[in-house]
């Protein structure tokens, strides 16, 4: 609890962020808003909610499928009108799914690309055109008709509003209606010249228009492009050439010259092995009484040397000379070379006494 | 069969036809010519049984020293023969720059010369001889390694050689001189000769003074014609290596001064070395080339890993002759080796004759003995202290016994050995 009053601040400042966020989630829910350009459910500028709300106000039953199982499920007979918008989501898969559930409804294509032209089995190339005047229908469906668009795609085969580089509204079989004018549809561009009757006209002819807005998440691994495709085509041959060529390579470098040459060796280890290893065996047994002892005794015997007293003196003999000649007192000394001075307890006490004897035998040597 | 780097080259030139005719079929095409062009260049190619190799006698050589193995290589064929020829040795050999590449009419011969230069020494052999001998186009060859069986024998690099001049000057120092005032037992009356100031009175010969108008001095010579008995140990103490060498290399270059001394100075030299049984056993009595003899027979000693059996040595050596004798043991002061194999046998020896035991010290230890610095090696340097006095214990013992020891490092030992034997001569106490 302390803890809780300690933060009191910072437990509320998270409280209401997540309540706040909680709420916003809750109140905004079914508010989703589209961004794809001519989406039934975008308002913005590039949107076509005007145009897909004054439908639905005119009595035309719109119904808005976003997936193409969405779009299976929606009934298709000779009272709908399909529309497509966001034609480049289309994929090989989409597109033949969606020409299969056609059936008897009039399906209306916005601004397909020449790739999804081809899958439609049209054999005609769009043409972008500014055109700067409204485009007069010149047909009987629309009669007295213009469209004004900035940017629009001309088809050159049947169809209304023609230009002079072929027909804004396309339509090349019965059943099936290009729009190469999408601005037609747009929010901002839908209230100039007749762009508004001529979109009420096109999708309006029909009790029932389906709005199919393609995702996509329905495209398979067929639908991709093969980066292959877009190699030039002797790159794969040409690496296998260079695989070869590395093969070859190896070949040659990794073929000897004659046998390997081998050494007959001689035995020889280092002369001062079994030494260490002694050493390590008295460092894995503890055995720091023997290895003290062994200190001290060298010690004596190299003291005894430097002092030039006879080999087997007395060690009582040795320490008073030691202690003469160092200026230290006899017991000091006898305590660190004599053969009755206690054992070192643990390691740090073994190492300062090796230390120490280091000491005391410079001290002799150089006093 | 081998191929060579023209044929990646000409596959790579493959990248060309690809860029014309962009398909997988040209690759498998151009692969199938280049296919083609190594079967016609392989089976064009000289067969190697045209070719001979033989191996020149290389002889002796010393561990160290630059020599020469030369190859005589012979085209019977009837077609000029483009080959690369490897002179292969063991590693230890040092044969650098053993391929040879060269362009052999028919019916020729020629040598080719690879630069030997020995680590080590010992019997070293020549591996076999591989020919590769290329087709026309030089892409594909056809490979093929000859017995050629040859070996060098390596001898002992003598390095101790340096200390032999300054040892045969102080020899001559000896003669005639120096035993003059040191008048041992064993020195031999060489001539008389007139009295020059500074000469000894005491070697005044006053017999032959009163012969004579002038006072007449004696003078000696060192004795002549001891004999010296060499006894190398190659078992398994002598197989550590002190500093990098082993301690037989080091006790090899001590008996190959001490020989070259000895037979300089009039002395005969017997060796025996071996280690569970006697590996060589040489007389080298009276032999002008005694150094190059005894390297010859040291250079295949190889440590072994055995105990040596003393009691077979001493009866070896024993054989050479009942002679009184300067008997050099070469053997590391290794206190349980000593104790358990060499002091059996010792007071027979040291009955007869004068024992010296030469071995090579270790610094490494003296080293150790003083490194204090962290547990490890506190009981390092109690291990080494242990070691060392223990090797002190056997020297005494070996001392009290009537054995002189001399225990320094490696390098020192063939002088002091010398410096020990000069001596002795000169104090007659050979």
């Amino acid at each position: 609890m302390r803890w809780l009053a300690r933060h009191r601040l910072w437990v509320l400042v998270v409280t209401a962020a997540v309540v706040a966020v909680a709420v916003s989630a809750w109140m905004g829910r079914h508010d989703r808003t589209y961004g794809a350009a001519l989406d039934p459910g975008n308002p913005d500028g590039d949107g076509a909610q005007a145009v897909a709300r004054v439908l639905d106000d005119q009595g035309i039953d719109v119904e808005v499928v976003r997936s193409a199982d969405e779009l299976d499920a929606a009934a298709a007979d000779a009272s709908t009108t399909i529309v497509v918008t966001s034609a480049g989501n289309l994929g090989r898969s989409t597109t033949s799914r969606l020409l299969q559930h056609q059936g008897d409804a009039d399906l209306v294509v916005v601004a397909p690309g020449p790739e999804l032209l081809g899958q439609l089995g049209i054999d005609a190339f769009p043409v972008t055109t500014h055109p700067d005047v409204p485009v007069a229908a010149g047909c009987t469906a629309y009669d007295g008709l213009a469209v004004r668009v900035d940017t629009a795609q001309a088809y050159r085969t049947e169809g209304c509003f023609r230009g002079t580089d072929g027909v804004l509204l396309a339509q090349p079989r019965a059943g099936l209606t290009l729009l190469g004018a999408p601005a037609v549809l747009g929010n901002d561009q839908v209230l100039e010249s007749d762009n508004a009757a001529v979109a009420l006209r096109l999708l309006g002819e029909r009790r029932r228009l389906v709005w199919y807005v393609p995702s996509l998440a329905d495209l398979g691994g067929a639908d991709s492009v093969s980066v292959r495709s877009l190699l030039p085509d002797w790159i794969v041959p040409g690496l296998w050439l260079l695989v070869v060529t590395g093969a070859a390579l190896v070949a040659w470098r990794g073929r000897r010259l004659g046998p390997l040459a081998s050494e007959p060796l001689p035995v020889s280890v280092k002369a001062v092995e079994t030494t260490r290893n002694l050493g390590r065996l008295y460092r894995r047994a503890g055995d720091r009484q023997h290895a003290a002892e062994t200190l001290r005794s060298a010690a004596r015997a190299r003291l005894a040397e430097r002092l030039r007293l006879p080999h087997g003196v007395p060690a009582a003999r040795l320490v008073d000379d030691v202690a003469a000649r160092t200026g230290r007192p006899p017991g000091e000394i006898d305590a660190l070379i004599g053969p009755t001075a206690y054992p070192p307890g643990d390691d740090r006490e073994l190492a300062g006494l090796a230390q120490r004897l280091i000491e005391l035998d410079r001290e002799v040597s150089h006093p | 069969m081998a191929i060579t780097g023209r044929v990646s080259l000409l596959l790579l030139l493959g990248l060309v036809a690809v860029l014309a005719r962009p398909d997988g079929s040209t690759v498998w095409l151009w692969l199938l010519v280049v296919v083609l062009l190594v079967g016609v260049d392989l089976f064009l190619a000289p067969p190697l049984r045209w070719f001979s190799v033989e191996r020149l006698p290389a002889g002796r050589i010393r561990a160290g020293h630059h020599a020469t193995s030369t190859l005589a290589v012979g085209n019977t064929g009837s077609r000029r023969a483009s080959l690369l020829v490897r002179d292969a040795w063991q590693p230890s050999a040092g044969a650098q720059g053993n391929r040879h590449r060269l362009h052999l009419p028919p019916g020729e011969r020629v040598l080719l010369a690879t630069p030997l230069l020995p680590a080590r020494r010992g019997e070293l052999s020549a591996l076999g001889v591989t020919v590769r001998c290329f087709g026309p186009l030089g892409l594909a060859a056809r490979q093929r390694t000859l017995e050629a069986p040859a070996t060098v024998r390596v001898v002992p690099p003598f390095e101790s050689r340096k200390h032999l001049p300054s040892r045969l000057a102080r020899l001559r120092d000896l003669d005639g001189r120096s035993a003059v005032r040191i008048r041992g037992q064993g020195t031999e009356f060489d001539s008389l000769r007139e009295y020059v100031r500074g000469d000894d009175v005491r070697s005044i010969d006053w017999r032959a003074s009163a012969r004579n108008r002038n006072v007449v001095v004696r003078t000696w010579q060192p004795e002549r014609d001891r004999r010296i008995v060499l006894v190398l140990d190659s078992s398994r103490v002598s197989a550590g290596r002190v500093d990098d060498v082993p301690r037989l290399d080091s006790a090899m270059e001590a008996a190959l001064l001490l020989t070259a001394l000895a037979t300089r100075a009039g002395d005969r030299v017997d060796v025996a070395a071996g280690d569970r049984r006697v590996r060589v056993r040489l007389r080298l009595a009276g032999a002008r080339d005694a150094t190059s003899r005894l390297e010859d027979a040291l250079a295949g000693l190889h440590p072994e890993i055995a105990e040596a059996d003393w009691p077979g040595l001493a009866g070896a050596v024993q054989r050479f002759g009942r002679q009184r004798a300067l008997f050099v043991l070469l053997t590391p002061l290794e206190p349980s080796a000593v104790e358990e194999g060499l002091l059996p046998v010792l007071p027979v020896l040291v009955a007869h004759h004068r024992v010296v035991l030469a071995s090579v010290r270790d610094p490494e230890l003296e080293r150790m003995a003083v490194a204090r610095h962290g547990l490890d090696e506190v009981y390092a340097a109690a291990a080494a202290e242990q070691t060392l006095s223990r090797r002190r214990a056997t020297a005494d013992l070996l001392e009290t016994l009537g054995v002189h020891v001399i225990d320094v490092p490696a390098d020192d030992l063939p002088p002091a050995l010398a410096d020990h034997y000069l001596s002795l001569k000169a104090r007659g106490l050979l």
